[in-house]
């Protein structure tokens, strides 16, 4: 075969939150240069937070995304509530919890049924996928909307919850409130269940590369909210020295900044990632759906992440039906908070992956600077690197079924193009 | 028959919230007898709104229009969705026109036979805004009275 080259152009890509493109040159079976492109204009976030008090935080950054707003939620409180020497226990911090399982639950139900199941099957959308599989489809809705009803009860509202603040909820929920959410969580836990018997049975690319997987770990728990982070080489560090270790880089391509560990380079964060780094704290309902379903640990395979975000599904839906049967109100919907002038660091697990805040406060508790560092541009490098390394196998296949199999590469990742400054356009350019 | 209408965005998009403006000028001028108004702001929410024996009316942002505050009247089928042409914006990956498409496809026979597009066109949201545009916020009376006039109000 000759050194020709081509280039696989996602121009617009879609089925992906946000818009960003994708441009893959190729020079026989070698990738010359792989380029993501988020085109979306940066959003200025962390300026438009200077000069906002530390109240209104929770507030601005759950607008960053609508897709995962819980998640700018809790790692904004959590940050504010490190430079606030403020704690949060108890019932709260289990509320927390609840909340943030009705956010993974809804998006990623709306990831693996209308956006990624798609490109197993070799449907263009989830349209064309329900017109042969209506059952699967609605079962993925329903899932979604047991998902959505945990935030609306907890959260104020579906998109955007109201009721978070720093150091809790401005009301905490009665327990008829969140008992009436049981059955469907019920039903929903079965669904899941039938829904991993089927995508296992789904052809998965034959791809592994040896990944330095980052996520949270905590002593205890499947990680949402706390813990160290830690990696699959040794990385273990408290989320105020990640700061300083987590480099983030402008690329001529992109709007959006490129992360990667000093002195380590890219990593993978996100669902595969946690569930590599803390198979040993899901729940057993969790963990034999998983053995079920074929997964092993460590898993290295990017594209069997559809798989992974079923069983989080499954340990979401589990800890939530164990926390409202305990559900006890508490006596307060928050803990006292009092400004003063420090630096705070949060990083939380968003379904996409580690979301990091670092917030600075003068005395009167107002945001004096503020970084924000989302999974997506954490991932950003590693889904380049998956092209790179997948460029041999694109070489050997037509252009359209290069051009797919790259963009299925990209949404592994469920990227939120949305958070990271929205959409994928694919190219493959062989010469 | 009665009619459902349904206000689609984001209200912390600044005129992505368009639609509950109009949906809030339509409660403030009163609507006739059988008029629902409804809001959603998530596409797979929306696709549940749609199952209604009613017509049913989306009032959305749209982006592409060269005229920033034009009100677009637009039935099923002819809402372009390529880009760079007249487009709803996307909401997270499921556009409205899949959203519609969806439902028909996983709720045929409950969907709404009649789906129509009320759209106000807006420059392109790029960052956090509380509130309309001047251009925007002044477009929706007009696309209020569109709604009305559907409504036989």
């Amino acid at each position: 075969m000759s050194e020709r080259t081509r280039t696989i152009r996602v121009g617009s890509l879609a089925r992906v939150e946000g818009a960003g493109a994708l441009t893959i040159r190729l020079q026989g079976k070698r990738a010359t240069a792989v380029e993501l492109t988020i085109f979306e204009p940066p959003r200025f976030f962390e300026a438009f937070l200077r000069g906002r008090s530390h109240r209104e935080v929770p507030d601005i950054t759950a607008r960053i995304c609508g897709i995962c707003p819980v998640a700018y939620q809790m790692s904004s409180c959590h940050a504010l509530e490190d430079a606030l020497g403020v704690r949060v226990d108890g019932v709260l911090r289990t509320l927390r919890r609840l909340l943030y399982c009705g956010e993974w639950i809804e998006s990623h139900s709306l990831h693996v049924f209308m956006l990624h199941a798609p490109d197993f099957l070799g449907y263009p959308d989830a349209v064309a996928m329900a017109k042969d599989h209506p059952e699967a489809v609605k079962r993925g809705l329903r899932i979604k909307k047991a998902g959505n009803a945990i935030v609306a009860r907890l959260g104020g509202r579906e998109i955007h919850p109201i009721n978070v603040r720093v150091g809790g909820f401005y009301r905490a929920p009665a327990r008829n409130e969140l008992r009436g959410l049981l059955p469907e969580i019920e039903w929903a836990c079965s669904a899941v269940r039938e829904s991993l018997a089927w995508i296992s049975r789904f052809s998965f690319p034959d791809f592994e590369r040896d990944y330095e997987f980052v996520s949270l770990r905590h002593a205890s728990e499947y990680p949402f909210s706390e813990g160290r982070i830690v990696s699959n080489r040794g990385l273990d560090v408290t989320p105020r020295e990640f700061d300083a270790i987590c480099v983030e880089e402008q690329v001529p391509h992109s709007t959006a900044l490129h992360a990667r560990l000093r002195d380590r380079g890219a990593y993978f964060c996100g669902p595969l990632a946690r569930f590599n780094l803390n198979f040993d704290r899901l729940s057993d309902v969790a963990r034999d759906a998983a053995v079920a379903a074929g997964l092993r640990v460590p898993c290295h395979n990017p594209f069997q992440s559809i798989l992974v975000r079923l069983v989080e599904i499954l340990q979401a839906l589990d800890e939530a039906r164990g926390i409202i049967a305990a559900y006890v109100p508490p006596e307060r919907a928050s803990v006292e908070v009092h400004p003063r002038a420090g630096t705070g660091y949060g990083a939380t697990e968003a379904p996409r992956g580690m979301l990091f805040h670092r917030y600075t406060l003068d005395e009167s508790g107002t945001v004096t600077d503020a970084r924000i560092v989302p999974p997506t541009s954490q991932n950003q490098k590693s889904m380049e690197e998956d092209l790179l390394t997948m460029a041999e196998t694109l070489s050997e296949l037509p252009i359209d079924q290069a051009t797919w199999r790259a963009e299925q590469a990209i949404r592994n990742y469920d990227p939120c193009i949305s958070c990271s400054t929205h959409f994928l356009d694919c190219r493959i350019e062989r010469e | 028959m009665g009619l459902r209408v349904i206000g689609l965005g984001q209200s912390a998009a600044g005129d992505d919230a368009v639609g509950f403006a109009v949906l809030a000028q339509l409660r403030q001028m009163g609507v006739p007898e059988g008029v629902e108004l409804l809001e959603a702001n998530d596409a797979t929410a929306l696709m549940a709104l749609l199952e209604t024996p009613h017509r049913v009316i989306v009032v959305d942002a749209v982006v592409g229009h060269p005229r920033i505050g034009e009100v677009v009247e637009l039935a099923e089928g002819a809402w372009p969705t390529t880009l760079g042409g007249l487009r709803p914006l996307s909401t997270h990956g499921v556009s409205l026109q899949q959203a519609v498409d969806l439902a028909r496809v996983v709720a045929a026979g409950t969907t709404a036979l009649e789906i129509v597009l009320v759209g106000v066109a807006i420059a392109p949201p790029e960052r956090y805004t509380s509130g309309l545009s001047p251009a925007v916020k002044a477009a929706v009376p007009a696309a209020a009275r569109v709604v009305l006039a559907r409504a036989g109000g």
